[in-house]
């Protein structure tokens, strides 16, 4: 009984920190092999298309290479393979989004971009299967039906356990 | 209202810091003569006067303690002129002040670190007093009480009532003053003092005030925190008025009407003191004594302090680093838009006009470039007049007689650069006085070289590099008695005879070897030129040294001017762009099927000039796909950093470009590309991004590992 109350508080103080009146959250949704996946927006700086990636040596696979996006030299991660699957096809739908981690900027390749929705994080369930990567950190059914799955952002970053 | 704090914080160190490094400068100049200039004494008073001040203000009370008795003693030495002391009594004065800059400088350097400041700085306070109390003893007429300070603990006493009475501004018409002191660290003190007197004239009062330029002259400020303002009345009916406004004014702390001493001798100010707190009636207590006009305290810097300061401004060094990346980005976009593919669009008019216009961006752009690079430049002389100090200070330890001559202190170096070779050069400098430098002047002698030492610290321009040299003339390198001490270390990678004179003598650079048997104060200790070294191919420079037994032994710095622009070569691998510095390239060419040489294990190796170097793969060892694997059909680059030469085979050369360096962003410095040759990365004029290759790091990745 105890736990169930320092559980409800901790949570409600992570919401309060996030935002002051709802724990509803805007979300950008998009695709990659074949799971839809959102990211909150307050990490997202921009989505872009048409770069071209210059490759680097000696990285891991997932690092795709690094753009030039005005000057700013950003690198791009090809989340498929992040999540150790095949690589992104190129369908010409596929994007970059453009994200700001704690001030590390990350650009990570996905299949398509879907649309901005606010999920309520107090539908967030966690994933319940003991997966492999750990990339992925919750899951939300939506009313329509469709299921999305969180990216955890810090986990994108971090390179250990790789 | 942190931020500024902060801010004030900044400027307070760089000022306090400045004004320390004019001190060291002048404190060492002035030994070398063995005597103060009465205009040092000055400066020197100066000196101590700002940093009481200032870091009163920021409420660092050890340093604004030290300071004040700086002052106090000086103050009397300025009194009685500096002939009055003994050469016994200079060289403890020296002394006494070099360990009081010291001391000085550790406060502050707690200050920059955030630790909290000593707080008890009697003792050193005492010695100063005790230093005071034998001169103003040795002096025959004792001085009167008023310059020995009786008590250790007296605050603003004597010198600050005797130099604010002092201070009533000259203006005869005037026939009472009213004296007001500002609330202490309010900032803008003139300003705010200009609001008080603007306040005060909208209500029909006519006065004068002084400072007279207050609020177009932000030097007052400094005047005004420590004595205050005035304002000269005509009639005493009006003083009272104004008086009685003041309390309506903010920011005032205090503030005393004066009555003008009519022709009286002594000057009997009366006191009125609205806010009768602690300060206020020491400030208003009237000074017992006055025997004729002394130098007031501001005379001087008002003469030689503001022009220099006017000239300059200090920035934040982010910003220029800003400045530069968006200049270095323009140059960039600049050439992104003069070369685009759709100006073939254009008609041929059209174009030419364009192109007209293109031009003259490119100029502009130019100028742009160059004056942002010079921003950053430095002289390098404030490096090197602290090696100044450290030559006295060594010198009286080791008690060698060494005279340090510098040349070239007005060579500029980007401010990075400077900061990365100071503790190299303090460094060098060490070793010089200490292995360098014999030990007795009888051995000098019989040398048939002076007595006296020499180090020459110089700094030269090259087109693209800052040359510094460190030279002495002592007793110079023996390379036999470095390969013994070599081999006894286990520092030995081949046989001892195969060493050639030049890399015997680089053995001093690897790491844990110490020539010196035992370990003193200043060196000895094996981490000293292999860090050298370290710090300057840190900056991409490089260190060589020559020596001469018995003729001193010479050390060179070779380090590019700047970090941020660099002359490259672009090459293809594959599909990739590659980029070395120019610097580094010594020639590249293409060779035969025959004049590929394998040793056992198959490495492949090239003969050029008499001697053989290895080749390096750049698409094997990146793994690139790419169509040249055959060495006949690519190109090879003959490389060479300060002690490695080798061969890199790549597919094609490009040509040659100016490019900024820009690092890698923070997520891929996790995959530590520095360790395999890759330093950073560059943006082409068509937006694709290069890679820069590093050669020292290729080389010690790809192959000292074979």
């Amino acid at each position: 009984m105890s736990e169930q109350v320092n559980e409800q508080d901790i949570l409600d103080l992570e919401i309060s920190e996030a935002d002051e009146h709802s724990t509803v959250e805007r979300c950008l949704t998009f695709e990659s092999g074949e799971l839809i996946l959102y990211i909150s927006t307050r990490y997202i700086i921009e989505i872009i298309n048409g770069h071209s990636i210059t490759t680097l040596p000696l990285v891991p696979h997932y690092v795709k290479g690094i753009i030039n996006l005005r000057g700013q030299v950003l690198p791009v991660v090809d989340l498929q393979l992040r999540m150790g699957k095949g690589e992104t096809a190129s369908t010409g739908k596929n994007c970059v989004i453009v994200l700001d981690i704690d001030s590390v900027s990350l650009g990570i390749m996905v299949d398509s971009v879907r649309q901005v929705v606010d999920i309520d994080l107090k539908n967030v369930r966690p994933i319940p299967l003991k997966r492999q990567q750990k990339l992925l950190d919750g899951m939300v059914n939506m009313e329509d039906g469709n299921v999305f799955m969180s990216v955890d952002c810090k986990a994108l970053i971090s390179t250990e356990d790789l | 209202m942190d931020n500024g704090m902060e801010s004030m914080l900044d400027t307070y160190l760089f000022e306090t810091n400045s004004l320390l490094d004019q001190l060291d400068e002048m404190l060492v100049n002035d030994e070398k003569l063995g005597d103060f200039s009465s205009d040092d004494v000055n400066e020197i008073f100066r000196i101590m006067h700002t940093i009481k001040g200032s870091s009163a203000m920021m409420e660092f009370g050890s340093l604004s303690s030290i300071a004040h008795h700086i002052e106090d003693l000086f103050f009397y030495i300025r009194d009685k002129g500096i002939d009055s002391l003994g050469v016994q009594h200079k060289k403890e004065l020296f002394n006494l002040m070099f360990r009081s800059e010291d001391c000085l400088r550790g406060q502050v350097e707690k200050v920059e670190n955030g630790t909290p400041l000593d707080t008890d700085m009697d003792a050193f306070a005492s010695e100063i007093n005790d230093f005071l109390k034998k001169i103003s003893n040795a002096e025959e007429d004792a001085p009167a009480a008023e310059a020995a300070p009786s008590g250790v603990s007296q605050t603003e006493a004597p010198v600050a009532v005797s130099a604010a009475a002092e201070h009533l501004p000259e203006d005869s018409s005037a026939v009472c003053f009213l004296h007001v002191f500002l609330e202490e660290g309010i900032g803008m003190e003139n300003l705010r003092a200009y609001m008080i007197i603007n306040a005060l004239k909208e209500c029909e009062l006519d006065f004068r005030y002084y400072p007279e330029n207050m609020e177009s002259n932000p030097e007052t400020c400094s005047m005004i925190i420590e004595d205050g303002f005035y304002m000269a009345f005509e009639s005493e009916d009006m003083a009272a008025k104004a008086s009685d406004m003041l309390p309506t004014q903010s920011y005032i702390r205090s503030y005393e009407l004066v009555a003008i001493p009519q022709a009286a001798p002594e000057p009997a100010p009366v006191a009125e003191s609205a806010q009768p707190s602690g300060e206020a009636s020491g400030q208003a207590k009237a000074p017992e004594h006055k025997e004729g006009p002394k130098p007031p305290a501001k005379q001087a810097p008002a003469v030689q302090g503001p022009p220099a300061k006017q000239n300059l401004i200090s920035v934040n060094l982010m910003k220029l680093d800003n400045l530069m990346n968006i200049v270095g980005e323009i140059v960039i976009t600049e050439s992104m838009v003069t070369s685009a593919p759709e100006l073939n669009q254009l008609t041929r008019d059209a174009y030419d006009n364009f192109m007209k216009s293109a031009r003259q961006l490119r100029k502009l752009t130019d100028d742009l470039q160059d004056i942002a690079m010079s921003l950053r430049m430095v002289p390098i002389s404030g490096v090197f007049q602290k090696m100044n100090r450290i030559v006295r200070d060594m010198k009286q330890k080791l008690g060698k007689d060494v005279r340090l001559t510098l040349i070239g202190e007005d060579t500029e170096v980007d401010k990075t650069i400077v900061d990365s070779i100071q503790d190299p050069i303090m460094h060098m400098v060490r070793n010089a006085m200490d292995h360098g430098i014999e030990d007795d002047a009888n051995e000098r002698i019989h040398a048939g070289k002076s007595a006296q030492g020499e180090i020459i610290l110089s700094a030269s321009h090259t087109s693209n590099e800052v040359v510094i040299s460190i030279s002495d003339d002592g007793k110079g390198m023996n390379p036999e008695k470095l390969l013994a001490k070599a081999r006894e270390r286990g520092i030995l990678t081949k046989p001892e005879n195969e060493y050639t004179r030049k890399e015997a003598l680089g053995l001093v650079m690897l790491p844990g070897f110490s020539t010196n048997q035992t370990v003193t104060e200043f060196s000895g200790r094996g981490v000293g030129m292999d860090v050298v070294k370290k710090n300057v191919e840190s900056v991409g420079g490089t260190v060589s040294l020559t020596s001469e037994e018995g003729q001193g032994t010479t050390f060179l710095m070779k380090i590019p001017l700047t970090l941020a622009i660099m002359d490259g070569m672009k090459v293809t691998v594959g599909s990739s762009i590659f980029t070395i510095a120019i610097a580094n390239i010594r020639q590249s060419f293409k060779i035969l099927a025959d004049e590929i040489i394998l040793d056992e294990s198959g490495n492949e190796m090239v003969e050029r000039m008499g001697s053989f170097y290895p080749i390096l793969r750049l698409h094997q060892f990146y793994g690139i796909e790419t169509q040249v694997t055959e060495l006949v059909d690519g190109i090879l680059l003959w490389v060479e950093t300060s002690d490695h030469s080798f061969c890199l085979f790549v597919d094609d050369l490009i040509g040659e470009q100016q490019v900024v360096v820009k690092p890698f962003p923070a997520f891929l410095t996790t995959f530590d590309l520095k360790n395999y040759g890759i330093s950073g990365c560059t943006i082409l004029g068509d937006g694709n991004i290069s890679i820069i290759l590093d050669i020292q790091g290729l080389h010690t990745a790809a192959l000292e590992t074979i």
